[in-house]
């Protein structure tokens, strides 16, 4: 299978890794800056693109990753679906939950298989926290709080910086916890969120969000776009009988090198696995169309992720709970 | 040589307290009462002190101020005796369920000329001092948020039941890092949200035992607190007071507890972190004596109580109205 690449930063030169990983080709490689294009091109031999829809609706493409900022998902993702490509769009699914029941809608009506990248369900540790709480440990669960993140991505000059096309920490970074929250406890009932959402040259932010869930669980939620450096993240849930605790501080690898001519140099801990949650995620999409069974994680998760997000971010606006 | 008696053995604190007065300079434990005289007793036996069953001749007794430690709903009739007696007062916090009764004992207190503190020793842990003096002076510049938890394991008896606690583990653990943060920050708090959960001992209480609250302080600062009995048995320690402050200029994390060994004892079968850190009740009770020599009040003053009781009812009025309430 030929898999095209819309959105060629960070994320886009992860995925490739995963995309080879799994044997897959990449044909194409497409961003508006074609410096990234090129640059991602050269590391998997595939041709080079600065239009998006032209590369992915090339005849021998088959899957298409959108990797691009939020904003652009949509798009692509009818583009995609119009050249009746599978698509894996990477999370958040789209900037707007209308916007992504117009992206389910156009995967259904071309009859082409839509995945949304919510990876830390693939996540070692989360699915180990999972297990333990289905297997009674805790007895019944009752409160989760999840922290998440570190320095701010890009600095001010990225385009996670606009808050309106990225939503900020909550909407792009929290989402994940938002998610794996309603994969293990259920629907959500209300929310309420604080957040800075500072923005100029040297932006920071701060999310703070509490989820009642329907089953009565409360879930507390921070995010963090506010430090100076390092990224963190700390899992905790508490029930009737106990308590589970993950913190990613605790790892088997910690190095620190003496200063290099560019400064002092350190290395964060690292916590290597065999098979990285991204190559897993690549491979249920995979064995989905090859017509195995459907991925953990589906397009209305992704959508219903979307929906918290905004609802999180209305209450930041609005200083009020916000009902779903 | 300051005299200090104790009033009611309810609230565990209260032992500690007793081993502060006998371990400090100039200072003894003159005499112990409770309203359960076999635990006031025991009490007064294990701190080598007189017991006085009667509150009246404990009051007459040679002592120039008493430590309340009560449950929540007597603190403000013990109080008012105390004062009435011309006895200084330091009382166990929350200082009262009510704010309207937390300021009719700082009424009481004035107008009888004694000295009333609330027991916030957290203010005299070294790593929160080190704390402040660094966010006060500037070096994490404005501080514009603070994540902060106050867990602890189920304490069991009066602290679950609301006609003696007031609340559950909202009341109990959340006036410490009300109290910590207008320390720190010099700012008042202005809102809370609140969320109240009673999921974890299902079976014995009926009150909350996790209280999730977002706050807001003068200038915006936003404020997100847990307050729980959380922990599990099996847990190694008794909880924790943690803070993480967001600045412009960097990120503070404080764990105040955070000092201390791993012991893994067979015949325990579970780990248990020994404390090493200063015992920070030592400060708070050397204070309340210095006050009663030098005849002020305390440093930790019953308006600072009254401050943090009305964060916790008003948490409270959140949870019960599902709203954002002003405070």
């Amino acid at each position: 299978m030929n898999v095209a690449i819309v959105g060629c930063s960070g994320m886009g030169r992860l995925h490739a890794e995963m995309i080879a990983r799994c044997g897959l080709n990449i044909v194409v490689c497409a961003d508006a800056n074609a410096e990234a294009a090129e640059a991602l091109a050269a590391t998997c031999g595939a041709e080079v693109s600065t239009q998006g829809k032209r590369a992915l609706a090339r005849k021998d493409v088959d899957i298409v990753l959108i990797a691009t900022p939020t904003p652009f998902h949509l798009e692509y993702i009818l583009a995609a679906a119009k050249a009746k490509k599978d698509i894996f769009c990477e999370k958040p699914f789209c900037r707007t939950v209308d916007e992504c029941k117009k992206a389910i809608a156009a995967a259904k009506a071309a009859k082409v298989k839509l995945f949304v990248g919510h990876v830390v369900r693939y996540f070692q540790e989360f699915e180990t926290l999972r297990a333990q709480i289905a297997e009674g440990k805790i007895g019944e669960p009752g409160f989760a709080k999840i922290y998440r993140g570190g320095i701010f991505p890009g600095g001010g000059k990225s385009w996670f910086a606009n808050y309106k096309m990225s939503g900020g920490v909550t909407l792009d970074c929290m989402i994940h916890d938002l998610d794996w929250i309603r994969y293990v406890f259920g629907e959500p009932k209300r929310i309420f969120g604080q957040a800075l959402m500072r923005g100029g040259d040297d932006p920071m932010d701060y999310a703070q969000v509490t989820m009642r869930m329907k089953n009565g669980l409360i879930a507390t939620v921070i995010g963090t776009w506010a430090h100076p450096s390092g990224f963190r993240v700390k899992a905790e849930v508490c029930g009737s009988g106990g308590m589970v605790h993950f913190d990613s501080a605790d790892a088997p690898l910690r190095a620190q090198k003496r200063d290099s001519a560019s400064g002092p140099n350190m290395i964060v801990p690292g916590s290597p696995v065999a098979e990285s949650p991204y190559e897993l995620e690549w491979r249920e999409f995979i064995a989905w169309l090859e017509g195995g069974p459907a991925p953990r994680v589906n397009a209305h998760d992704g959508l219903k992720a979307v929906q918290m997000a905004e609802a999180a971010l209305t209450s930041i606006q609005t200083g009020h709970p916000v009902r779903l | 040589m300051v005299k200090i008696g104790i009033m009611s053995f309810a609230h565990m604190h209260a032992y500690s307290y007793a081993a502060c007065l006998k371990q400090l300079p100039n200072t003894t434990l003159g005499a112990v009462w409770g309203e359960n005289p076999r635990r006031a007793k025991a009490a007064a036996k294990q701190f080598d002190t007189q017991y006085i069953r009667d509150i009246n001749d404990f009051l007459e007794a040679d002592i120039d101020g008493v430590i309340i430690c009560s449950e929540n709903v007597k603190h403000r009739a013990m109080v008012d005796v105390a004062a009435s007696a011309g006895k200084w007062v330091l009382c166990e916090k929350p200082l009262a369920p009510k704010p309207a009764e937390a300021r009719r004992m700082i009424r009481i207190c004035n107008r009888a000329k004694v000295g009333l503190g609330t027991a916030f020793p957290c203010r005299y842990s070294p790593a929160l001092i080190e704390a402040r003096k660094q966010i006060q002076g500037g070096e994490f510049g404005d501080i514009l948020a603070a994540s902060c938890t106050n867990h602890g394991q189920f304490p069991g008896g009066w602290f679950a039941d609301e006609s003696l606690a007031g609340g559950g583990a909202t009341m109990d653990h959340t006036v410490h890092v009300v109290d910590l943060l207008r320390w720190m920050l010099g700012r008042e708090f202005t809102s809370v949200y609140c969320e109240l959960g009673n999921q974890l001992h299902p079976e014995e209480i009926s009150t909350d035992d996790l209280g999730s609250l977002h706050l807001e302080m003068e200038g915006g600062i936003q404020v997100s607190h847990l307050a729980s009995w959380s922990r599990p048995k099996s847990f190694p320690t008794w909880g924790d007071v943690t803070i993480e402050f967001i600045g412009t200029q960097g990120v503070l994390n404080v764990d105040a507890f955070n000092q201390k060994v791993d012991v893994y004892s067979d015949a325990a079968m579970k780990t248990e972190w020994a404390y090493w850190g200063s015992n920070i009740d030592l400060g708070l009770v050397a204070d309340f004596a210095k006050s009663i020599e030098e005849e002020r009040e305390p440093s930790i003053t019953g308006e600072d109580g009254l401050r943090a009781v009305e964060v916790t009812a008003a948490a409270y009025k959140s949870a019960r109205t599902g709203k954002r309430v002003e405070i």
